[in-house]
């Protein structure tokens, strides 16, 4: 067997050495363990066996990818390839940090999200992270619950085992879970690529939001042992959305699948709209029609930019703005959206106590506060680092500096700047 | 009761099954090596359960001697599976053992039932001698039974006298039939055995070139073979190169 022992030196392609310190854990491919390179703590994956049916390739992949470097700091990417010896090679990647969690314990109810707010923040970052990984030309191909290591209070997001990121269409050997793959690869008729990754995609999202597998409810069920025939068909040629509206034989099953029914109903319904079409029979079988990266992250800010705290209760809840009938969905009181702030074609609730994000990230840039003296008086405080340029109602302009605050005046044009990027704003 | 709590997420359930032969030929080292792997291996089935969000995995042990018996009455969860050591005496009621354990290998009437549903189960299979009673209709038996069909079997030939061919009318392939020798290779196979066949029985299909065709099976045959090749452990042969000296049988 190929494993290490402790005080063992791997020797690196680049010439340095690592030196084995612990077992950190073990996986079906193979091994991963504290190493010391240099001084600095790092991790090294250690395979058992052949990770692929063609070595020579598998292998010239990682070097390609160790010197392409991570898409974006998302990717726990490998950062050196070992020299075969041993029998076997490994790569060396940074150490997963502290806090963070695999997603599978969040399905296992283990972890939770501190907050509805991390749940976004998940999202985008599972998102931006996809969406570097296809503009670098590669694709995923072994997506599953194991590779995502979550911060449940930040929601940020870690991606690992990006041993498996090959060129578009590339790829032999395992190439991954029905469960988590697109129809037409469990069928055999394409490779994967980054179709059937955005697929993965919206199979991760889905299972982030509703902590139910999208595929398995009623129909899925009925199938007392799952075979890899039974796979093929429910992963495959009948392949049903559970919440498909039309065809309700694979509705989520009461007392089984309890997690999805809770939350459909109360999760803003743009979600509920962009997963019945991504699930639906047109994008299951033309993949080249599916969501891009860019369309979830837009749909995610919509999402995040809807959700605000409850000035009654205040814990966190989603609200529409056009709408004159919002309720906390945590105490029930009525909300009432005097003001709200356009983004081009965003809206954002100008009530008490709301943070705003502009951008993806997750600092808030902007937060709403109250007038010590007077509580239906609200005003906006500047978080960014820079100065914000107000257009007044009066045809002046005034400056914000950071920290500062505006009053919440319907009319008010901001021209905000975050991250190098403007934002022009205007109270509604 | 917030809106951010949830349940774990529906999972399947994975049998596994222990048939351990614990006839008179089996007394001693033999033996001792069976109850010490079996013991050791029990908590990484528990953590490919606990980390696992397809499947949980739920054991259920029988012996065989002079008739053939279950340790506890139903699978259990693999945390709540705790092994009794066996001691040796008797026969080999291979026929009876394998009557017995089609009879809960049904939903309603037996131990199959979930829920949720199941993946296949897996059966690992330890003798070290041929049958004593009608082991052929036993088998047929068994081989009738769709979730024996279905599963993922593999049995561990222990030393000379084992009879590789009746193990292989059990697996359905010599090919996983794996014969050891010594009490070290013993306890090492049934390590690997139990945790690749509950890694990949566990575990949603997995997809190759040509779409969700490798049965999972096979994909435990491939990666024993490959995992023990190094152990110069044989499989599925019946060469004898080993001479009999104090340390083994």
């Amino acid at each position: 067997m190929s494993e290490l022992k402790i005080g063992t030196t791997v020797h690196l392609t680049n010439g340095q050495t690592a030196i084995v310190k612990k077992l950190l854990g073990e996986g079906g491919q193979g091994y991963v363990y504290g190493v010391d390179v240099a001084g600095q703590k790092m991790a090294l994956k250690w395979y058992k066996k052949d990770p692929s049916s063609d070595s020579a390739a598998f292998y010239k992949n990682l070097s390609r990818n160790a010197m392409s470097g991570a898409p974006s700091p998302v990717f726990i990417w490998p950062k050196y390839v070992t020299n075969k010896e041993y029998d076997s090679f490994g790569y060396i990647m940074d150490l997963r940090p502290q806090g963070y969690y695999e997603f599978g314990q969040f399905l296992l109810g283990k972890q939770k999200f501190g907050s509805f707010l991390a749940m976004t923040t998940a999202a985008m970052d599972i998102c931006e992270g996809f969406k570097a990984l296809h503009a670098m030309g590669l694709s995923y191909q072994d997506l599953n619950d194991g590779n995502f290591f979550i911060n449940p209070q930040t929601g940020r997001v870690k991606i690992c085992d990006n041993d498996n990121a090959f060129p578009n269409g590339e790829k032999s050997g395992i190439l991954g879970k029905a469960r988590y793959m697109a129809p037409e690869v469990v069928m055999g008729k394409t490779l994967p690529n980054a179709y059937s990754d955005k697929f993965s995609l919206s199979v991760v999202l889905f299972m982030l939001f509703y902590m139910n597998h999208p595929f398995e409810g009623a129909k899925v069920l009925s199938a007392p042992c799952m075979t890899e025939s039974h796979e093929k068909k429910f992963y495959g040629s009948e392949i049903l959305f559970i919440c498909d509206p039309t065809d309700k034989s694979n509705q989520p099953v009461r007392g089984i699948h309890n997690n999805v029914i809770k939350r459909w109903p109360f999760l803003p319904s743009i979600l509920r709209k962009v997963f019945t079409e991504e699930f639906g029979k047109d994008k299951l079988q033309n993949p080249t029609r599916r969501f891009t990266e860019q369309q979830w992250l837009d749909t995610i800010t919509i999402i995040r930019d809807s959700l605000i705290r409850c000035p009654h209760c205040k814990k966190e809840t989603f609200v529409k703005c056009d709408s004159s009938d919002n309720k906390c969905m945590e105490c029930g009181k009525p909300i009432q959206i005097t003001n709200t702030l356009s983004i081009n074609n965003r809206t954002l609730s100008l009530t008490i106590g709301n943070q705003l994000f502009l951008d993806r990230d997750d600092t808030p840039d902007l937060q709403i506060v109250q007038d010590s003296q007077d509580a239906n008086k609200l005003y906006i405080r500047n978080l960014t680092p820079d100065t914000i340029v107000v257009d007044t109602t009066k045809g002046t302009t005034r400056q914000v500096e950071s920290k500062g605050i505006l009053p919440v005046k319907a009319g008010l044009t901001l021209h905000i700047k975050v991250r190098g990027s403007m934002y022009k704003c205007e109270i509604k | 009761m917030s809106l951010l709590d949830s349940e774990a997420i529906a999972r399947r359930t994975m049998h596994l099954f222990f048939m351990v032969d614990t006839s008179g030929s089996m007394r001693g080292a033999k033996i001792g090596a069976v109850n010490d792997a079996i013991r050791n291996v029990l908590p990484i089935i528990r953590e490919i359960s606990d980390s696992n969000a397809d499947a949980e995995i739920k054991v259920a042990a029988m012996t065989f001697s002079n008739g053939s018996e279950w340790l506890y009455n139903d699978a259990k969860n693999a945390e709540d599976f705790e092994w009794i050591d066996q001691e040796a005496v008797g026969g080999t009621d291979l026929g009876e053992a394998c009557r017995d354990i089609e009879k809960i290998l049904h939903q309603k009437s037996g131990w199959m039932g979930s829920g949720s549903g199941s993946f296949a189960p897996v059966f690992i299979l330890l003798s070290d001698g041929g049958p004593t009673d009608d082991f052929d209709s036993g088998v047929a038996v068994l081989w009738k039974n769709n979730w024996f069909k279905a599963g993922i079997k593999v049995a561990i030939a222990i030393g000379e006298d084992a009879d590789t061919d009746v193990l292989a009318k059990f697996t359905g392939n010599i090919e996983r039939v794996i014969r050891v020798h010594d009490v070290e290779t013993l306890k090492k196979v049934i390590r690997v055995v139990a945790v690749t066949s509950s890694q990949v029985g566990s575990a949603s299909a997995s997809a190759t070139a040509g779409g969700v065709d490798v049965k999972k099976e096979d994909e435990v045959t491939e990666a024993l073979k490959e995992q023990l090749e190094e152990e110069k452990v044989e499989i599925g042969t019946d060469l004898n190169t080993e001479s009999a000296n104090d340390d083994e049988w």
